[in-house]
């Protein structure tokens, strides 16, 4: 994996000089992070923007190992706010929509892309958690791409291999490489167009309304009767939105990995102890535990390695 | 219910289930309601020929789990209530899985207020042995190599059973987050098995 990275780093390295986007970025990077590839971070800037901003729908295919789904994927912006929908094509019937999405509600998984002011402020931002690269891509769904190359810098986190679409700098395709440079997921684009509506023909037998939590303000919901926090999380990693105190989950994301923890108590005893099961990317770590005396299962499930998810379990305690 | 699984659920109260029966149970217990109530028949039948007034069905968590569960339907939160409807025989799946272990294999001595119990509840070694493993994580490297410790089968296949079944039940709230918060727009809504309203 390393060797690949170094081998398409390199290459990066040759399409640097040639490449002329416009990097904001770029002086402030060379005074205060001296590792960090200016151009790739300009690109992932580019790329949480476009996401929100540009109008766009395609077909949409999701591999895990032998299992591929395939999905419509429809994104809108009109008066200030987008909608989007995602319909499964394969498998069950059913659509996730969510309308009347702010343009200007940001979240923090994308605040942390979006480094161009993280950096002002004189950090590193997710080029301290990642080394990134760029290089020529391939044509995904018809289009251009470049190639952004996304190497964890510590064990907690999955790598990815991006690719976008050089116009727009919207994602079209991501690989999520896991240890021994073992691609665990990937979706990718198989057709695309910009600016035109949806007209799915789609039969959808559910539909879910994505919620919004608001990043800022708690979700009410039933206490678990316990202030809970978990006192170890991975470099980098910060809550997606407000937990209100006794909340039974919280979401921790750092910009491009997100995994949740939920606490679930228990009234009775049971034998200490912690099983896993992963699907794709997806790892879910369930462990049986003692919180301030109390029996509880603490399950971590979300996009990052096994251990990631059992040492924040383990470190689950009572909050102080 | 079949006569295999019969016997496999009468091979776990006498402390007789190899992993294969038990995992036979397990897989099953979820949906299958004759097995779930022999299950706690025997264990009826069982405290009483005991003579244990604080039998082991008293620690029967998979009553005191979907117990748990029903106050959470009843609160206001409308969604999770279809949420979690049909996911309510997964989790009393999961707490059986547990009972079976603890039940069958592990409680036997425990009376209450029996120190010991306290002390395992307390899961003070487990957390030793696994802040033991944290303190490896060179080797480990991100991806999918851990060591898993050697904790007993019967434990282990309940925990792996929980494990998945927690998978199924917590992924799309996991999604709702992923969405907003990493690059791919609503697509890790595909990775929910099965998405509800």
């Amino acid at each position: 994996m390393q060797h690949f990275f170094r081998t398409v780093g390199t290459l990066a390295l040759l399409a640097l000089g040639a490449a002329a986007q416009a990097i904001a970025a770029q002086s402030v990077v060379d005074a205060g992070c001296p590792a960090a590839d200016a151009e790739a971070l300009a690109w992932l800037d580019k790329m949480s923007r476009s996401s929100h901003e540009v109008d766009y729908r395609g077909v949409v295919t999701f591999q895990r190992g032998d299992d591929m789904q395939v999905m419509q994927i429809a994104h809108s912006v009109a008066g200030g706010s987008t909608s989007e929908q995602m319909t499964r094509l394969t498998g069950q019937g059913a659509q996730v929509e969510r309308a009347d999405h702010p343009l200007e509600c940001l979240h923090p998984g994308h605040k942390l892309l979006q480094v161009g002011n993280n950096l002002q402020s004189g950090g590193c931002g997710i080029a301290q958690h990642y080394r990134f690269g760029v290089a020529e891509g391939e044509r995904v769904a018809g289009r251009d791409a470049v190639r952004i190359m996304v190497e964890p810098r510590d064990m907690y986190r999955y790598g990815y291999v991006m690719e976008l679409d050089r116009e727009t700098a919207l994602l079209l395709k991501t690989s999520t490489i896991g240890r021994g440079a073992k691609v665990l997921e990937r979706f990718q684009f198989a057709d695309l167009a910009y600016g035109q509506k949806d007209q799915s023909s789609a039969e959808v037998a559910t539909v879910h309304r994505a919620t919004h939590p608001n990043p800022g303000e708690a979700p009410a919901g039933q206490s678990v009767g316990l202030d809970w926090s978990p006192h170890w999380l991975p470099s980098g990693f910060t809550l997606t939105d407000a937990a209100a105190q006794g909340d039974r989950r919280r979401t921790y994301t750092d910009g491009l990995a997100a995994f949740s923890v939920f606490l679930e108590p228990l009234r009775g005893d049971i034998q200490p102890g912690e099983g896993m099961a992963r699907q794709g990317s997806t790892t879910s770590y369930t462990r049986g535990m003692a919180v301030d005396g109390r029996p509880v299962l603490i399950t971590v499930i979300g996009e990052v390695p096994v251990n990631t998810a059992r040492m924040v379990a383990d470190s689950v305690t009572q909050a102080r | 219910m079949s006569e295999k699984l019969r016997e496999s659920l009468s091979a776990l109260m006498d402390d007789e289930a190899n992993e294969l029966e038990l995992e036979r149970v397990l897989s099953r217990i979820g949906d299958d309601q004759d097995l779930r109530s022999a299950w706690s028949r025997f264990n009826g039948a069982r405290d009483a020929l005991s003579g244990q007034p604080h039998g082991l069905s008293q620690l029967d968590i998979s009553s005191q789990v979907s117990l748990a569960l029903a106050s959470e339907q009843g609160s206001e939160g409308s969604r999770w209530q279809r949420m979690m409807r049909p996911v309510a025989s997964f989790a009393v799946a999961a707490s059986v899985a547990a009972t079976v272990v603890i039940g069958g294999q592990q409680l036997a001595q425990i009376g209450v207020g029996d120190d010991a119990s306290r002390s395992v509840a307390a899961g003070v070694s487990a957390v030793g042995f696994v802040n033991s493993l944290g303190a490896m994580p060179v080797q480990a490297s991100y991806g999918t190599r851990s060591a898993v410790p050697a904790l007993r089968p019967a434990t282990r296949t309940a925990y792996s059973e929980l494990a998945r079944q927690r998978m199924t039940r917590y992924s799309q709230e996991h999604a709702e987050h992923a969405a907003l918060n990493t690059p791919q727009g609503l697509i890790p809504f595909a990775r929910v098995p099965r998405i509800t309203e």
